[in-house]
């Protein structure tokens, strides 16, 4: 080897020992997306602040598929005090656990002075949600609701309208199958497992009826009303609307049942708009989405979801991540957000936005949906409260129980939980 | 014994000038059996009397990581709000069902599958080999691979139900056929294990007991209750110990494979445990739970070990 080759060799290895040194300068942010958000999609916005600030890197985390697998998950890493993860994701009904449980830092000396102003800029669900005795716990992704899916199709051609109770729900879907006589056709699919989504699943009509689970921090049940919620799902099933085995039916089985053209109405989140509309869809340009039914006699009443950004307590890097979050939750993102990946927006105004409201025109209709949704009960205990109501609605569906027995086992569980 | 550690301690007298650590060096037999058994001790406390202690003290504290309040003694709380617990008393009886059920199972299925590999074969590894594999398949493959053959849509099972003409059953969404799945799943997960043991077992039992039985004239059937199943209970009541510690601490198939469903009628008590430390962070319920297993896992082998003791 030449002397002059042993330089060259020599100065390229100073060169990369340097560049080496430069990129430890940089942050490495380490953020856990939920898998059934399009990740895909967050990743293009997190590129853009990589843009803006390449000194810091975003990898993203992704695992589970449902919110009680990802909590799950979230939950070891943070009774492991693991410092892997900067940035986490979480369902709207767990920032304040986790802040209970000391596992966020508040927001408060990155927002500044004026906070509650801050604050005032996001749909007063979410201000709420994420606002602990005056700590911001985390700052909103993204909102969501539940609403009523339906095949525009099928109801245009038997010359019906969209239900306003679900007693009309019933009726329209058994004149549809029975006309359409197709084995695979199901009148209505709804979440049965027992999985968060099966929480709303029971309250849907247990708030229709103007009843309440948790008031002031206690209990307050309402056992007629929860009989009456058990029994309009079990009813759907045993009069053949629902199918059969629906206590094996998760929130992400409705909507490819749906999107496979199996179904005429579905309850699901927002997000099953955008796959609707892909290219794989089997029912796209065929679908409609309206506000939820009501029971007879009741309010419509909708299950307010979201996911909300929390920064890591035991996170490197906490103040670095605290501000990517800032610009994530910013109506910026939210706007792209709404327009790539149709997630509905946390910010009113963006509802309202011209370049929103061509990519997604049905989010103008979603906007009052969504400010009226109701939450689910705001408790600590709340893994609890939400495995109660879950496994209760999953075993009434099986006809492990009555709705009956169902009810006075969840009044007696919930008691001993919320006492 | 006793004049050699006098001599010991004569000569630690005398030599004034030597440290008294030099008698380790040349130590009495109760010194060296103290040394050579205090790495053990050490470790065992380490790893297995610590965490006991620690968790029966949990258990009388009320812990919950949710709460965000430190801990403080409870007393008997835990194990009161246990027994008004509607879902700790099923769970701990679906434990108890499922070990009545798969260990009677998995032991005639064993005890089959052991006789079979013990005939006479040519050519002996496809048997063993096929005895192995269920055996070191990890029990949530198992569980896994079980939820998609009982899919009542893409399963296997109902497959073969419609095919020779009956209905297929929705096996996860009734309380006693998710049951049954899940019982059906751990008798062949376990029987490999059980006939391993056996086949063991009866490889020490030697030929001249048969050939003398032939030449008295004993049938076949006579041969296996009288000189196989005595001579192969050492082996049995070994494989039977550690299956039913193993059936009382039931996870990972119900778990995979229905997470406890429909409702909680196939979770287990181990899944209870699980649910209560790492899903609602009460760790002080969950501990109190934990020594009930505890407890009734002591109270199962105490019994089998007094069998083995009876029965010399």
């Amino acid at each position: 080897m030449t002397f002059n080759k042993t330089m060259t060799l020599l100065l390229a290895g100073a060169a990369m020992t340097l560049s080496a040194s430069v990129a430890t300068a940089q942050t490495n942010l380490r953020v856990f997306v939920s898998s059934q958000h399009r990740p895909d999609v967050w990743r293009k916005a997190f590129d853009m602040y990589e843009a803006k600030n390449p000194n810091v890197k975003v990898t993203i985390e992704t695992g589970g598929n449902t919110s009680e697998q990802q909590a799950q998950y979230l939950n070891t890493v943070m009774t492991a005090k693991d410092s892997s993860l900067d940035v986490m994701i979480l369902d709207v009904i767990r920032p304040a656990q986790y802040a209970a449980a000391g596992w966020t830092v508040p927001f408060n000396e990155v927002i500044g002075q004026d906070v509650k102003a801050y604050m005032d800029r996001y749909l007063p669900a979410y201000a709420e949600a994420n606002t602990v005795d005056g700590k911001v716990v985390a700052l909103p992704a993204f909102a969501d609701a539940m609403f009523l899916y339906y095949r525009k199709d099928l109801l245009e051609k038997h010359g019906i309208q969209p239900p306003q109770t679900w007693e009309e729900l019933a009726a329209a879907a058994k004149k549809i199958t029975a006309a359409e006589n197709d084995p695979n056709l199901q009148g209505l699919s709804f979440q049965g497992k027992a999985i968060e989504g099966a929480v709303c699943t029971f309250l849907l009509p247990y708030w229709s009826m103007g009843k309440q689970l948790v008031a002031d921090g206690k209990l307050s049940f309402d056992k007629e009303a929860a009989v009456k919620s058990l029994k309009l799902w079990k009813d759907f099933v045993d009069s053949g609307v629902a199918k059969k085995n629906i206590a094996e039916v998760a929130t992400d089985d409705t909507r490819k049942e749906f999107q496979a053209g199996n179904v005429v109405f579905a309850v699901n989140w927002s997000y099953a708009w955008g796959q609707f509309q892909g290219a794989e869809s089997a029912v796209k340009d065929k679908v409609g989405v309206v506000k939820l039914p009501a029971v007879q006699g009741g309010q419509p009443a909708s299950c307010l979801g979201g996911w909300e950004w929390g920064v890591s307590a035991f996170s490197n890097n906490k103040t670095e991540a605290q501000k990517f979050v800032q610009f994530i939750s910013s109506p910026d993102v939210s706007e792209f957000m709404a327009i790539n990946a149709s997630l509905l927006p946390q910010f009113p105004q963006v509802y309202s936005d011209v370049d929103v409201v061509k990519a997604v025109p049905w989010f103008a209709s979603a906007k009052p949906v969504v400010e009226t949704a109701k939450a689910r009960p705001v408790t600590p205990r709340y893994n609890e409260v939400s495995e109660i109501i879950r496994t209760t609605v999953n075993g009434v569906l099986a006809g492990q129980q009555t709705p009956e027995q169902g009810a006075e086992q969840m009044e007696g569980r919930l008691r001993r939980v919320l006492r | 014994m006793a004049t050699a550690s006098e001599t010991t301690l004569v000569t630690t007298r005398n030599e004034s000038g030597t440290k008294w650590w030099t008698r380790f060096l040349d130590p009495s037999e109760g010194t060296l059996a103290a040394l050579l058994l205090l790495p053990t001790a050490l470790l065992l406390t380490l790893i297995i009397v610590y965490p006991v202690c620690r968790l029966i003290w949990t258990s009388f504290q009320n812990l919950s990581l949710t709460s965000g309040l430190p801990a403080s003694f409870a007393g008997l709380e835990n194990y009161s709000l246990m027994l008004d617990d509607p879902v700790f008393w099923e769970t701990t009886w679906n434990t108890v069902l499922i070990t009545l059920i798969t260990v009677p199972g998995a032991l005639l299925v064993g005890l089959a599958l052991a006789l079979m590999a013990n005939l006479p074969f040519n050519v002996k590894w496809p048997v063993r080999l096929s005895l192995l594999i269920p055996w070191a398949l990890p029990l949530s493959f198992a569980g896994l691979i079980f939820a998609w053959f009982f899919h009542s849509e893409y399963g296997v099972v109902n497959d073969v139900l419609r095919r020779i003409g009956f209905e297929g059953v929705i096996w996860f969404n009734s309380a006693n056929w998710a049951f049954a799945a899940i019982c059906l799943t751990i008798i062949w997960k376990t029987s490999s294990f059980m006939a391993l043991i056996i086949l063991a077992g009866l490889q020490t039992i030697p030929r001249s007991l048969y050939e003398a039985a032939d030449v008295d004239g004993a049938g076949r059937l006579r041969q296996f209750f009288e000189i196989t199943l005595p001579l192969l209970k050492p082996a049995i009541v070994v494989a039977l110990i550690f299956r039913t510690i193993t059936a009382l601490q039931t996870f990972d198939i119900p778990f995979t494979m229905t997470r406890g469903g429909p409702g909680t009628s196939t979770a287990t008590l181990a899944m209870y445990i699980h649910q209560n430390t790492v899903d609602f962070l009460d760790l002080g319920y969950g501990s109190a739970l934990a020594v009930v297993m505890f407890v009734l896992s002591m109270g199962v082998t105490a019994v089998y070990l007094r069998m083995i003791r009876a029965r010399g």
